[in-house]
């Protein structure tokens, strides 16, 4: 008997399957989800990022941060995070609607950054934490960013945009001073997007113990 | 087709792999079949009815986990609920803060009053900001707290009411006419508040509250009166822990 | 009967088959070309990426180390690794061993060989491609699919090839029993290129929406895992262990029970990897369920490989062969199983988010697949060279160099790995504390990294010496130790 075409069939089915299952279904259950209005302020839910935020997420994709960053806020008993304060609620599939590429993320060699923009909302504190982490979190592993940041000499008055109050060993000399590049700030304008306590129906909040 | 000299080590080969032809074991197939019908019964009570818009394993149905609407709640339960979604992300659940990071709620100053710190102090911060270093109980924080301006009165009052009422903390409650009248004194206020700044603003205390305590367990009202000055900490009620 | 009596020497079929052998060296001889070039960039590739992985892992614990270039960072530096030793190292060993196998086993050779060579230039040119477009910054930051929209057209090229290729072999097989090896390439080589399209299409050319992404991202990138790499290490195993030890596979009977079941089972896993993620219920249970399910092919498969070695364990002294493809045969039954307990929802709340899964990877990717294509390039190189591996202690070296590097490197992120997820999970303590609890452990996953260098250094300077037929010409076989009955030694 020819098994050519039995195994062709066996195998082509048994992978379909799967692939009706976790890519089909998502694609059209999840995939085609529109962001709900927000009758308070006229405005969706999740809101839309502005420009620069959004290519931030290029610069973050670029730069490999979701390698140790996540972005998912997980339920009791599963997981500790909405009591540990990552977030009010889990996150849902709506809550990555503005998101290009999704970073939900694996590892938490550093913490989770799905309300990052609650917790730590000044720009200025982002760019020195990516210039050098370990001058603002001591015990900090990140690796520094100095590249997305440009050293140069201070022009009569220093820059409305330099980075204030750097330390370390690669802190400015005398004269000298820290700016963005475009790049870091985009990243930290996307940083400072990343905000999900807005309310979503398909996620209540849990009830309080 | 070229025929390769034929190599010693092709020679030594022993023939291609054969099959043999072992029944299957019965306890294989058993075991199969355990974890089939485990599998079904995981899928029935797991899978939130296969609906797209249930993402909580543990729940049947969309709409189990909502909260009740309607009647007033109590406030130290709004003040709670607003305190988990928004503060424990940095003071943490305890109140006891981060050290080196985020100051703790537990026995400050800057909760319960003291010196120079007032009620009007506390529900600027939460109105715009505080931001620069800070003395919390002796502890110096730089970090930058968010404006929360875009609570409501009655979620500002509450979770203050919270934090001075919670892990031992004992203050009178902060109302919602007072913050209410410090957002309409805040209102042209963009930047967050130092700490500089707000030493600068003499210290004020809630008044009274002539409306019925909503939450039982608040401790007893301040007899001090409603107007500012008179830095003593005497007049705070109770002593902090 | 003893097979080696003057008696049994009058039967012809105790003879060394020498036309079944010429048939052998034919199909040898028409895929040695192809093989041995995708073997040698195979190879390369290891070495490249053991090194960026090595970097990477003193990275984790020391982020000044080389932190002046944005294409050294972290972030660029392990997905550059990542995509090294998977479409690299592994997949180009992989093509390697299983054309050898299609076309040993369906008694064929193969055909045009010049055309796959094409497709091993233009495989190792994506891959080159691909992983400088990573360092430079264009990183997709999907896992397991970070190389830039230009590389990938590349690689689709090369398969379409080797994929065509090993269908025909398949389609063309001399007639006969067809074995259970042969099943898992030609479903390798059919699933890949199916998983490969829809994950590029649906994550980069036209992306989709929302948490969708995440659930294609590791619908794909585990069945890389199960339907790309598991098949052609199974293939292998199911070759190498009963033609060294010249006995047939235990049971057709569980070969077909574990192969159909792993193709039904081992797709639906995906979700495991997003446990408590943004997704429906059903799905992710519908994960949970599947890798619990998949006891029964990595079951099945253990009991067949088990008895048919049963009563043969002590070739595991001479053989290297055996020795490496045993290794990563118990390694398959091992990290699969531990695999499927990561998927329980309780003991994922310890390990997701942590290092422990990065030691369940590595133990896939390297203790199973990696060793096994060892042991299939110690058996296969000699046949196409027509020259012994000269120096049977670079074998052992090698052995042993990558044999405790993996040991150590799983161990120690395992262990890691369940502290940081006890830290990660308990409210009151501070973030800080998982992270004080991962580094001694990460520390000791950078040494392992050295070992594992140094065991693919010295594999590849034998590797080298092998091509270039240096030295003296051995006689016999290269083995760890004398077999225990002289003309067992089938290797």
């Amino acid at each position: 008997m020819n098994k050519l075409p039995l195994i062709f069939l066996g195998v082509f089915l048994t992978f379909a399957s799967s692939w009706v299952g976790l890519v089909a279904y998502p694609y059209f259950a999840l995939g085609r989800m529109q962001p709900l209005p927000d009758e308070d302020t006229g405005g969706y839910f999740p809101p839309s990022t502005p420009g620069l935020a959004d290519a931030g997420q290029k610069v973050f994709a670029a730069n490999g941060c979701v390698y140790c960053h996540s972005q998912q806020v997980r339920l009791a008993p599963l997981s500790t995070d909405i009591e540990k304060g990552l977030g009010p609620r889990q996150t849902v599939a709506r809550d990555y609607l503005r998101a290009q590429p999704v970073f939900l993320g694996t590892m938490r060699t550093g913490p989770d950054l799905t309300n990052i923009g609650v917790r730590q909302p000044d720009a200025n504190w982002h760019h020195k934490h990516l210039y050098e982490p370990q001058t603002v979190t001591d015990w900090s592993v990140m690796p520094p960013f100095r590249y997305l940041y440009r050293l140069q000499e201070i022009q009569g008055q220093p820059s409305d945009n330099a980075v204030k109050g750097l330390s370390g060993p690669h802190a400015p000399p005398q004269g000298f001073e820290v700016v963005p590049t475009d790049e870091a700030n985009a990243l930290v304008a996307y940083l400072l997007s990343l905000k999900r306590n807005y309310p979503l129906p398909e996620s209540p909040e849990p009830p309080v113990k | 087709m070229n025929v390769g000299r034929v190599h010693g080590s092709i020679l030594r080969e022993q023939k291609e792999p054969k099959d043999g032809y072992e029944p299957v074991p019965l306890w294989l197939l058993t075991l199969f079949f355990a974890i089939v019908f485990w599998a079904g019964l995981y899928l029935a009570y797991y899978s939130g009815d296969f609906r797209a818009d249930v993402f909580n394993p543990a729940r049947a149905a969309a709409g189990a986990g909502a909260a009740p609407a309607a009647g007033p709640v109590d406030p130290k339960v709004i003040g709670k609920r607003v305190f988990t979604q928004n503060c424990v992300i940095c003071h943490q659940a305890t109140g006891l803060g981060v050290p080196g990071q985020f100051p703790p709620l537990v026995g400050s100053e800057w909760v319960l009053g003291g010196d120079w710190h007032g009620d009007n102090h506390l529900v600027k911060i939460l109105l715009n900001g505080l931001q620069g270093p800070v003395q919390v109980k002796g502890e110096t924080y730089n970090n930058a707290m968010p404006p929360w301006a875009q609570l409501s009165d009655e979620q500002i009052a509450a979770v203050l009411t919270y934090i001075r009422s919670e892990w031992g903390n004992a203050a009178p409650p902060i109302t919602v006419d007072y913050v209410r009248k410090m957002r309409e004194a805040t209102a042209g206020r963009v930047d967050p508040w130092s700490q500089k700044d707000l030493q600068a603003i003499p210290l004020e205390k809630v008044p009274e509250a002539p409306a019925a305590p909503a939450a039982a367990d608040t401790p007893a009202a301040s007899p001090a009166p409603t107007l500012p000055a008179t830095p003593a900490a005497a007049t705070a009620p109770s002593t902090p822990q | 009967m003893n097979p080696h009596s003057l008696f049994s020497s009058f039967n012809p079929a105790n003879e060394p088959d020498t036309l079944a052998s010429h048939e052998r060296a034919e199909i040898d001889a028409s895929t040695r070309l192809p093989v041995l070039l995708f073997f040698g960039s195979a190879i390369l590739w290891l070495l490249i990426g053991s090194l960026l992985g090595l970097i990477s892992a003193w990275k984790m614990t020391h982020p000044g180390f080389l932190d002046q270039m944005a294409w050294l960072t972290f972030g660029r530096l392990r997905p550059a690794h990542l995509n090294t030793v998977i479409y690299g190292w592994a997949s180009a060993a992989g093509i390697g061993v299983g054309l050898w196998l299609m076309a040993r086993l369906c008694r064929i050779p193969l055909i045009h060989s010049k055309l796959l060579i094409s497709a091993a230039i233009f495989w190792n040119l994506g891959v080159f491609v691909g992983v400088l477009g990573i360092l430079a910054g264009d990183s997709r930051s999907i896992e397991w699919l970070e190389f830039p929209g230009y590389a990938t057209p590349i690689l689709f090229i090369a398969y379409a090839f080797i994929g065509i290729w090993a269908i025909i072999m398949f389609r063309f097989r001399k007639p006969g029993h067809v074995y259970v090896s042969q099943w898992y390439l030609f479903a390798a080589f059919l699933w890949f290129p199916w998983l490969y399209a829809t994950a590029n299409i649906l994550l980069i050319w036209q992306p989709i929406q929302g948490s969708a992404q995440g659930a294609v991202n590791w619908w794909f990138a585990h069945n890389v895992l199960g339907l790309w790499f598991t098949p052609i290490g199974l293939a292998s195993a199911y070759y190498m262990i009963p033609k060294v030890i010249g006995r047939p596979i235990h049971s057709y009977y569980l070969s077909i029970l574990g192969f159909w079941s792993l193709a039904l089972f081992y797709s639906w896993n995906g979700m495991h990897h997003l446990i408590g993620g943004p997704f429906p219920a059903w799905m992710v249970s519908a994960s949970v369920v599947a890798s619990i399910m998949m006891f029964i092919p990595v079951v099945t498969v253990a009991i067949n490989h088990h008895m048919t070695m049963r009563g043969h364990f002590d070739a595991l002294k001479w053989s290297p062969t055996l020795r490496f493809t045993v290794f990563g045969a118990m390694t398959y039954t091992l990290v699969s199983l531990q695999g499927s307990s990561m998927a329980i929802p309780s003991l994922n709340t310890l390990t997701h988010f942590t290092d422990y899964t990065i030691g369940h990877a590595h133990l896939g990717l390297y203790g199973f697949f990696s060793m096994m294509m060892f042991g299939a390039m110690y058996y296969i190189v000699p046949r196409l060279t027509g020259w012994e591996w000269p120096s049977a202690a670079a074998i052992r070296w090698h052995f042993w160099l990558v044999a405790s590097g993996i040991i150590l490197m799983v161990g120690s992120l395992s262990l890691g790995g369940v502290l940081q997820g006890l830290a990660l999970y308990d409210p009151q303590v501070s973030f800080r504390s998982s992270l004080d609890y991962a580094t001694p452990f990460r520390l000791a996953r950078g040494v392992s990294g050295f070992l594992l260098l140094a065991g693919h250094l010295v594999f590849a300077i034998h590797f080298a010496v092998m091509l270039l037929k240096i030295g003296r010409r051995r006689e016999g076989p290269a083995l760890f130790a004398e077999p225990s009955n002289p003309g067992a030694a089938t290797v």
